[in-house]
């Protein structure tokens, strides 16, 4: 195989790796904690993109779309219902917020896995894919056209949310909170809107992401297992709160993987990332473009 | 949640020492071999929930790694038997070193971490060692799983052993968490950076209870396999951490009783509503949910609140402002 081949192969599948992490680098930058159930929040866009294709024979460019704002209203009720008490009271939750956050995200995890399995079953369904076409050949090199036409959306979507989170007002706003909660509050910042923003924009991103991975991956219960452990990998080595560092962390993570299948071994090809973030969490917590974080 | 009075912790001792005595008294009335599978079963995920316990409830460190311990020290019995026909009485043991070693080797290593990250570390920590397990099919035949023996004819002894094993975790925590390490390791989960204010050495003491919690889920892992004689990756999936923490937050966290309630209560219900045709998974998840967010001391403390008629832990009075940044 072709050094460039391995290289192309590499940076597509970070293009799906970047948003799948985008959305949960944002919530660790605006709230602090991590979000267990992100997986889920992507079994949750390969669910609705393929019944909706192969049930109701909608379009695929509209299963897209609405993958995407499915995953937007599951995140947005796992705000309201679940998120709220992480920054409502401070005086005991400060010290007790890791451990609700887990407790709850990953208990989330569990039940919308576990729902998944009673409502629709554990057969695995194959999502059809975006494009009929097959092979797209560019140059020497011979992708699929589904790979193909997804990743390049996957890009377009990358760039727009972080033109988003860079240049507009919310994205801003959204900025100020996770700088500073107390602060943007005093500034007239609505601190619950710009979190309760955030936290769907990331669970529709990932929605969208699980959409676009679902001819490759199926669409079970457990499908979102694997893209959040994935999604973890990549936001400790680009810096949890990092948008740019989940995005470049996404490429790198894609490439790595992808050389290591072939030059080391291919059955060991999904322990690199956990190393990768091992080492990384033990001599440089901060990530590659995270702020270190100070302690009183 | 917050238990910690002696008193309290004595009262939890009596009351699960009282739980255990009818746990010892039930094969009386329960003779269905498949009955005591399920009891034996709810004793093995009662230890390694009481091990949990000690890191997650009283030291404040969410490890995600408890089952992978168990299954460390399931395939050091196993794999000593199977490459060397080592007996699994001192497998066992060894599996027990091995997994406190291992422990400790990573609680050196990631214990300068806190919340989230000590969570994603010790969570690729047990997704690369089951990985590891399972392709390493020339050590370990991979996902087939090793065969080993059992060590007993009847279940019985089997039922024996856990519970013995069960009552001396149980006494041994009492013990710790009453002494003065005990405090040491409350007052790290309550506010680290105070405690460390206060002279106690931070990383020493999260290092000897994430060791002692690993050798004890070693124990349980390695008895274990050789009762359902067969060593294998799933031993350790994550999913079973989660179901360890269902159990642990469900009977309630940092409690003494909790852990053991929980687990009895989860796998004998599962049991039942397996009949039903309902996700037991999907029951147990919700009330994780539920008591997250409501009423965080779990069933323990459901009951002690009652009788007390005291009002709920976990509502916080007036807010004092604390920016969120940190």
């Amino acid at each position: 195989m072709l050094i460039v081949d391995i290289i192309v192969s590499g940076l597509m599948m970070g293009s799906f790796y970047g948003l799948m992490a985008i959305g949960l680098t944002l919530i660790f930058g605006i709230l602090k904690v991590v979000n267990f159930s992100h997986g889920e929040f992507f079994m949750v866009g390969a669910y609705a993109y393929t019944l909706l294709l192969l049930k109701a024979n909608v379009s695929a460019w509209i299963a897209v779309p609405s993958a995407f704002f499915l995953g937007t209203l599951v995140g947005l009720a796992t705000e309201r219902l679940l998120m709220r008490p992480l920054y409502r009271t401070y005086s005991e939750w400060g010290v007790m917020r890791d451990e609700y956050a887990i407790i709850v995200t990953f208990g989330l995890s569990l039940f919308l896995m576990n729902l998944a399995n009673q409502i629709i079953g554990p057969y695995p369904f194959r999502g059809p894919n975006l494009v009929a076409v097959s092979r797209i050949e560019i140059g020497s090199l011979m992708v699929s056209g589904h790979r193909f036409v997804a990743s390049l959306l996957a890009l377009v979507v990358l760039a727009s949310t972080y033109l988003f989170m860079r240049a507009s007002r919310w994205g801003k706003e959204i900025q100020a909170v996770a700088q500073n909660r107390l602060g943007a509050s005093i500034a007239g910042i609505n601190t619950a809107k710009a979190s309760a923003l955030v936290f769907s924009l990331s669970s529709g991103l990932v929605g969208l992401s699980g959409a676009l991975l679902a001819p490759l991956f199926h669409a079970y219960p457990a499908v979102g297992v694997f893209p959040a452990l994935k999604s973890y990998v990549i936001v400790v080595l680009g810096g949890m709160g990092s948008a740019i560092g989940s995005i470049v962390g996404g490429f790198l993570l894609g490439v790595l993987e992808s050389l290591g299948a072939t030059y080391i071994s291919y059955a060991y090809r999904d322990t690199f990332g956990f190393l990768i973030l091992m080492v990384v969490l033990i001599f440089r917590p901060q990530g590659l473009f995270g702020e270190k974080v100070r302690e009183v | 949640m917050r238990g910690g009075s002696r008193i309290r912790t004595r009262r939890e001792l009596k009351v699960s020492l009282i739980f255990l005595a009818i746990v010892a008294l039930l094969p009386l009335v329960v003779k269905v071999p498949y009955w005591l599978g399920v009891l034996i079963v709810s004793m093995y995920f009662a230890i390694v929930s009481a091990a949990w316990n000690l890191l997650a409830g009283y030291t404040g460190q969410f490890s995600l790694a408890p089952a992978t311990f168990a299954m460390i020290g399931a395939y050091s019995s196993g794999l000593l038997y199977h490459h060397f026909q080592v007996s699994p009485w001192i497998g066992i043991p060894v599996g027990v070193v091995a997994a406190a070693l291992i422990g400790l080797l990573l609680g050196v290593v990631v214990l300068r971490l806190r919340g989230p990250y000590l969570a994603l570390t010790t969570l690729s920590f047990a997704e690369i060692t089951r990985l590891v397990i399972g392709n390493s099919y020339d050590l370990t035949r991979g996902d087939l799983g090793l065969s080993v023996p059992a060590i007993f004819e009847s279940r019985l002894a089997y039922y024996y052993l856990f519970l013995a094993v069960l009552v001396a975790v149980q006494l041994g925590l009492y013990i710790l968490v009453r002494s003065r390490a005990g405090l040491y390791l409350q007052a790290i989960r309550d506010d680290d950076v105070a405690a460390a204010g206060r002279g106690v050495n931070v990383v020493r003491w999260k290092t000897v209870s994430f060791s002692l919690s690993s050798g004890i889920c070693g124990l349980a892992g390695g008895i274990y396999v050789h009762f359902i004689m067969l060593a294998s990756p799933e031993i350790g999936l994550v999913l079973q951490t989660g179901l360890v923490m269902c159990m642990v937050v469900i009977g309630g966290m940092g409690t003494l009783i909790g852990p053991v309630l929980g687990a009895f209560l989860v796998e004998v219900a599962s049991e039942a509503f397996r009949d039903v045709g309902l996700s037991h998974m999907l029951v147990f998840s919700l009330m994780v949910i539920l008591i997250g967010r409501f009423f965080r001391d779990g069933l323990w403390g459901l009951f002690d609140r009652l009788r007390d008629r005291r009002p709920a832990v976990g509502r916080a009075p007036a807010a004092v402002g604390r920016g969120g940044s940190s």
